[in-house]
């Protein structure tokens, strides 16, 4: 499980991504929950690197499940058109709702 | 439309008359023809109620004696209140509320307007009568009482547009209720014709009840909506998007056959949308995908 700060820099988002596919591997994860509810904000960089983040982790093998994006936040992407660009992530309401998703998969 | 939330700002006021080049000579011209208004007001005000009688829907709205005799009045008091000279708040305030009388009464802004050409036209024969040897005088006089005319009528104008502001206001809080049916599940009505503004306060209200129900399917049901077109359709999957990213499924429903085939016929992608036929299928669905199961409850005959 990962939760993300408010204002992560895009070198932050690079090293979050690296860090969790290498973990994956290491703890034999077979699902990751990512934590936005502090996020504020959701930029187009943002979403790449979710989408990225999330492939890489299909690849190892695993599931990612993002929670907690905020209704403000949700608008903001459907109209900046970055919701596409998540399908197939699954999503949660919270952090609650993503475990129990996340211990469904497991 | 309540009369104490009627106001229009002093500075407002000054900026219209303003543009309407309404200056002091205006004023004064109005004032020093007070005396001849007096004398004639009666005649004009018989004059225009014999006019507005002769038409049906004129008079459909003065029926009651007693309402038409008070009503001459007030129009009588509004006569002399042209060149009285003061067109303070006061006067500002006798202007929207008489607006707002009319409004209420139902009476068409056409026949408000039609009410004051008639005025002006009488008016003006008048001032050219009395002015006969002067006719550039009675010109100057009735551009200057022109000019007041237009500020009145912008007045009243602005509590008409109000109204049907307030009107749209309260159709749009009426007509998006969230509901609970059962833990997690939501059921979104839609009624009425969707546009922007009314799909975007949609959305808002949805994500927010789902972040406060901790929703996970939402039914919206979409057969009171008269018409979609490609606008309205890519609201709707923008809705549905945006709850797909609050962890929450939402289930479209009561999509017509016309509908349907009006938008597959425009090439709207709904791929991403799921749907069900009718209101009940859409929530069986859903309590499926939560995990309900309904049972009929068998008692003895």
């Amino acid at each position: 499980m990962a939760s993300i700060q408010s204002a992560l820099t895009d070198a932050d988002w690079m090293k979050l991504s690296a860090d969790l596919s290498s973990q994956i591997g290491e703890l034999r994860a077979r699902a990751v929950v990512l934590d936005l509810t502090l996020m504020d904000v959701m930029d187009s960089f943002a979403t790449r690197v979710l989408r990225t983040l999330a492939q890489t982790v299909t690849l190892r093998g695993a599931q990612t499940i993002l929670v907690g994006i905020q209704p403000d936040v949700a608008i903001a992407m459907v109209q900046l058109g970055l919701a596409q660009r998540l399908d197939g992530i699954l999503t949660a309401l919270n952090l609650e709702h993503g475990l129990d998703m996340a211990e469904a998969l497991v | 439309m309540k009369l104490d939330t009627l106001t229009i700002s002093e500075d407002e006021v000054i900026s219209r008359k303003d543009f309407l080049e309404f200056r002091d000579d205006d004023l004064k011209a109005l004032v020093d023809a007070h005396e001849m208004a007096q004398t004639y007001a009666e005649p004009v005000i018989e004059d225009f109620y014999q006019y507005l009688l002769s038409f049906s829907h004129g008079r459909s709205f003065f029926q009651d004696p007693v309402v038409l005799a008070r009503v001459k009045q007030a129009q009588k008091n509004y006569f002399l209140d042209l060149t009285r000279g003061d067109y303070g708040p006061e006067y500002v305030k006798n202007r929207l509320r008489i607006g707002a009388v009319h409004q209420r009464i139902g009476l068409p802004f056409q026949t408000y307007l039609g009410m004051y050409n008639w005025y002006l036209r009488n008016v003006a024969n008048r001032f050219f009568e009395a002015y006969a040897d002067n006719p550039g005088h009675a010109l100057k006089l009735l551009l200057s009482l022109t000019k007041l005319v237009f500020f009145d009528v912008g007045l009243a104008m602005e509590v008409y547009l109000r109204t049907i502001e307030e009107q749209q206001e309260a159709i749009k809080e009426l007509s998006t209720p969230v509901l609970q049916l059962r833990e997690g599940l939501l059921i979104l009505p839609i009624v009425g014709a969707l546009n922007s503004a009314r799909a975007r306060q949609l959305t808002e209200q949805l994500l927010r009840a789902i972040a406060s129900r901790r929703a996970k399917m939402v039914v919206m049901d979409v057969t009171g909506v008269p018409a979609v077109d490609s606008k309205v359709a890519n609201h709707l999957v923008q809705t549905v998007a945006a709850s797909r990213l609050m962890g929450a499924t939402v289930i479209v429903t009561g999509l017509t056959p016309e509908v349907a085939q009006a938008l597959v016929a425009i090439g709207v992608d709904l791929s991403s949308v799921k749907t069900a036929g009718d209101l009940q299928s859409g929530i069986e669905e859903a309590e499926l995908l939560l995990g309900y199961r309904v049972v009929k409850v068998e008692t003895a005959p």
